[in-house]
């Protein structure tokens, strides 16, 4: 066992893996946290397909490459993301409902250019990503993105738990709240590129969302919810990567949401607030 | 200052529109005295998520959010007003509890404590007593004299005429498309509250049975 560890490292390629895993995790895992905290875990998926077609007119016209999956994947999520709070704004359907209708509306465009493009990225890898291949380009993107997302969030932690947690209020106190709301779209957009490259478009919010509901079992207030989501996506990654090293044929990305998911049951059995805690016999509102 | 009024009649609305959330359809607000830098704030206990992993003494200390510095906890000053703020809530001990732990009239304390950290010249309450017991009532109506008294403006929506008679000083009354605003004498009679769609007129002839122009509509 220790011999086939200490061999997965003399692999450059795995070495690679471990540490832009390890980055990512420090990044996604608190977007993932507010995403869940902010009822929009499932908004976070659909944000992941509304980036498809501008990744992939990136891809068709400018090739391969970190910069146009950067700003085709940008224009294209802050664009859905801009559009769905101004119809929810101004017209008779929630959020939920103008993201939805928006998303797969973008999916549908996305795949329809990479199909009648003639693609040569293969749909598969397109769709679970490539993390055993991550080039010196994608970890510089991993890393920049991680960086503006640690700034950003020790900037507005505070304004952005406070809109969270009670947006009536919040909006009451300052005087453009949209910048808070519209921000951190801005970084779950940036943390699903970085993300799509090493994981996929299907995998990329599972490694967001999955520690952070599993560490909300165990956590009563945001700081150990926080701290909590970024051990067990840490967690996660480098067990989901030891484990399709072990297993051959078995790809990265699923294996590393997997473990995510083995530690969401485990803390929705064990945790206090989970299935057997507290919280299940008393508040139920 | 007591707004009252049926359901509908834009109580909320007014509350929201002086605090800036909504602007007004047509004309403005005008401010003789300059607007307040800050505005004390309790929305409607529906409107609030109490899943939110939070203790009960980081909400309160959200009142005063703005002074702090972003990078830092806060100062001792900061968490002792956080505690006597708590205390003249009456939820001091149940500080360190997770919001999800307490009962209706709890949060509402709890919000009330961080409605104190604001510390602010006019405070817009609405409907606080909508969800808590009497008892909680009862001490939350003590914290809102001990505002009064300290001269601040409390604004509150409220749908109890008694709390209205004994404890505002002014009330306006919307309904039927029409306000009227005057002491609460003038404003809460039987005809008044009647042509503005607050209550029947038998409910009204009942509600101020004995009362020498009781009865009159």
């Amino acid at each position: 066992m220790f011999d086939l560890i200490s061999e997965m490292f003399n692999y450059a390629f795995m070495r690679r893996a471990f540490v832009v895993t390890t980055i990512l995790s420090a990044s996604v895992a608190p977007v993932g946290a507010f995403l869940v905290l902010r009822r929009l875990s499932l908004a976070g998926e659909a944000m992941a397909h509304a980036i498809t077609p501008g990744v992939v007119i990136g891809f068709v016209t400018a090739g391969l490459s970190v910069m146009s999956l950067l700003f085709g994947g940008l224009i294209a999520g802050l664009g859905v993301a801009v559009l769905t709070a101004y119809l929810a704004r101004n017209t008779i359907l929630r959020s939920d409902a103008s993201l939805a209708s928006l998303y797969l509306i973008a999916l549908a465009i996305g795949i329809f250019i990479l199909s009648a493009a003639g693609s040569a990225v293969p749909l598969k890898s397109f769709l679970f990503g490539s993390i055993l291949g991550v080039d010196d380009a994608s970890m510089i993107l991993v890393s920049g993105v991680a960086t503006v997302t640690l700034v950003t969030f020790a900037l507005i932690l505070r304004p952005l738990i406070m809109s969270t947690c009670d947006p009536v209020f919040f909006e009451s106190q300052v005087k453009r709240p949209w910048i808070v709301d519209q921000g951190f779209m801005f970084l779950l957009v940036l943390n699903l590129l970085a993300a799509f490259k090493t994981l996929g478009t299907l995998m990329a919010v599972g490694l967001m969302i999955l520690p952070a509901t599993a560490a909300r079992y165990w956590s009563g207030t945001i700081t150990a919810q926080l701290g909590l989501g970024f051990i067990f996506s840490l967690l996660s990654c480098w067990l989901g990567l030891t484990l399709s090293y072990i297993l051959p044929e078995t790809p990265s990305g699923p294996a590393i949401v997997l473990v995510a998911g083995a530690i969401f049951v485990l803390s929705a059995l064990f945790g206090p607030l989970g299935l057997r805690g507290q919280f299940s016999a008393t508040t139920k509102s | 200052m007591a707004v009252v009024g049926a359901n509908g009649s834009g109580k909320s609305t007014f509350v929201k529109t002086l605090l800036g959330l909504k602007s007004p359809m047509n004309g403005r607000i005008e401010w003789p005295i300059g607007k307040p830098a800050e505005i004390g704030y309790l929305a409607q206990l529906t409107e609030f998520d109490r899943r939110f992993p939070i203790r009960v003494r980081d909400l309160a200390a959200m009142g005063a959010w703005q002074g702090f510095n972003p990078f830092a906890g806060l100062n001792k000053t900061t968490r002792n007003r956080v505690d006597a703020a708590l205390e003249m809530a009456g939820i001091l001990e149940l500080a360190d509890h997770p919001l999800h732990t307490l009962s209706g009239g709890q949060l509402q304390r709890a919000l009330f404590s961080r409605v104190i950290m604001q510390d602010a010249p006019l405070i817009l309450l609405d409907e606080p007593f909508s969800a808590v017991d009497q008892y909680t009532e009862q001490h939350l109506l003590s914290v809102i004299e001990t505002w009064q008294s300290e001269g601040r403006a409390v604004i509150m929506v409220l749908h109890d005429l008694s709390a209205v008679l004994d404890h505002c000083t002014h009330a306006l009354l919307l309904g039927n498309g029409r306000a009227s605003f005057g002491t609460v004498n003038d404003i809460l009679t039987p005809d008044r509250l009647v042509a503005q769609g607050y209550m029947s007129s038998s409910q009204a002839s009942w509600m101020f049975r004995g009362q020498p122009n009781g009865g009159a509509c």
